[in-house]
């Protein structure tokens, strides 16, 4: 007949009751301790949730930097009372995110009613390998007349050549190119091969680090501006606040744009 | 302090840091404070993501189990349970596991560090020590229970 052993036999539980007006004083510790990192992170989730958002927490600009003005890729009215920057990274997640979620419903609702014009800046950041390839590649679409489209493609195809995908993104992006309806493809490939437009990139890279831009992506909002991804409804509470602030401008009803969210209009080209 | 009051607080700790990367990730937070590595694109990349779910949103979960198991491992009723114990272990186990996946993709693979990660596979080591004590203490304490009591009885 085997042996079994017993359950600890019940005595023991007296040893707990001990042991646990021992340790009383560290349970009141531990409470103290816990209650403490509750309030601070409930504290810091909910200024952590609220910094980046809202004109109180947009940092105003320096009035004394370089304009924008005649620079970077542009959609919208030039009637529209408000013009969004952007300074965006075509391998950045953020603008990725921003690119696909975002910004349909801001050309849709926003640029296509001639609510605002919107602006977009290349800000190539060093520590995205494939980042230069992405601008000149946009770039040379934009000779074309195809800016927006190829802008629209590339971060919809981020994760195909970003520099972790792959260490020949042009080849990548030649091919997404040769997506676009209308597009000469070989007028492109030599645009992208004979690096044409790496002279216009340079020059949005020293405009962004002129205006002191430390992240990407950053939208300027006239004398605001807010680092980050935004989601449709933090756009449009930014835009309103500053539309608020604006003057008002003559009506005009040629600010209608017939673009849908990723085939857009360019309607004024910078440089 | 018991072992298991201080992997509550690690615990606590971990799921506000999980919390807080999961607002990040569905964009309730416009930008992560990081100030010496690359959280953004380590938290956008694609393997931020776990079958359908953020990793920061596992982490978390991972975290308030790991609460709830602590705090009811402090109460009497469980002060003694070995099983809890070991329960502690395995998770804590498969936690370490799951870090050093993550981390060895950051190294590898994506290229670049996210200190927020760093931290929580800080604590997820932690609670593992922890909970290998844990363990091994309430090991000990049933042993000496035999030990000081009686012999092994015939059933």
């Amino acid at each position: 007949m085997p042996n079994k052993r017993p359950e600890p036999p019940r005595k023991r539980q007296g040893g707990v009751v001990k042991a646990t007006k021992k340790t009383s004083s560290s349970t009141r510790a531990f409470y103290i301790v816990a209650g403490a990192i509750v309030v601070l992170g409930i504290a810091a989730l909910s200024w952590a949730s609220t910094r980046p958002k809202g004109t109180d927490v947009a940092s105003r600009i320096d009035t004394t930097l370089p304009p924008v003005q005649s620079s970077g890729y542009v959609i919208g009215s030039p009637s529209a009372r408000l013009e969004v920057t952007e300074f965006g990274d075509f391998e950045c997640p953020q603008c990725g995110r921003f690119a696909t979620l975002t910004e349909p419903d801001v050309r849709t609702r926003l640029v296509n009613t001639g609510v605002i014009r919107y602006r977009f800046i290349d800000y190539p950041l060093p520590m995205h390998a494939n980042t230069w390839n992405a601008s000149r590649a946009a770039a040379c679409a934009d000779l074309q007349g195809k800016f927006w489209e190829m802008h629209d493609a590339i971060f919809a195809n981020q994760d195909r050549w970003n520099g972790e995908a792959t260490s020949s993104p042009d080849k990548v992006l030649k091919s997404v190119g040769a997506q676009i309806p209308g597009i000469n493809k070989d007028q492109l490939d030599q645009c992208i091969d004979t690096k044409q437009t790496q002279a216009k990139i340079q020059a949005h890279y020293q405009l962004a680090m002129a205006r002191k831009v430390e992240a990407t992506p950053t939208f300027v909002f006239g004398d605001k501006q807010v680092e980050g991804f935004l989601s449709y409804d933090d756009f449009k509470a930014m835009t309103d606040s500053m539309l608020a602030k604006a003057p008002a401008a003559p009506a005009d009803t040629s600010a209608k744009i017939d673009a849908k969210p990723g085939v857009t209009l360019p309607v004024k080209k910078g440089e | 302090m018991t072992k298991r009051m201080w992997m509550a607080l690690i615990s606590l700790l971990g799921l506000f840091l999980g919390a807080y990367l999961t607002l990040y990730h569905y964009g309730f937070i416009g930008t992560l404070v990081c100030n010496v590595s690359s959280c953004e694109k380590v938290q956008s990349s694609r393997w931020s993501m776990f079958l359908g779910v953020p990793v920061a949103a596992w982490g978390a979960s991972f975290y308030a189990l790991m609460l709830v198991l602590t705090v009811a491992g402090m109460q009497e009723r469980f002060a003694e349970s070995l099983t809890l114990s070991l329960v502690l272990v395995l998770l804590t186990a498969w936690g370490v596991l799951f870090t050093a996946w993550l981390n060895s993709l950051e190294a590898f693979v994506i290229h670049a560090w996210c200190e927020w990660c760093l931290g929580s596979a800080t604590m997820v080591f932690l609670l593992f020590l922890l909970a290998l004590f844990d363990w091994r203490e309430r090991r000990e304490q049933i042993e000496s229970s035999y030990d000081d009591d009686s012999p092994l009885t015939p059933a």
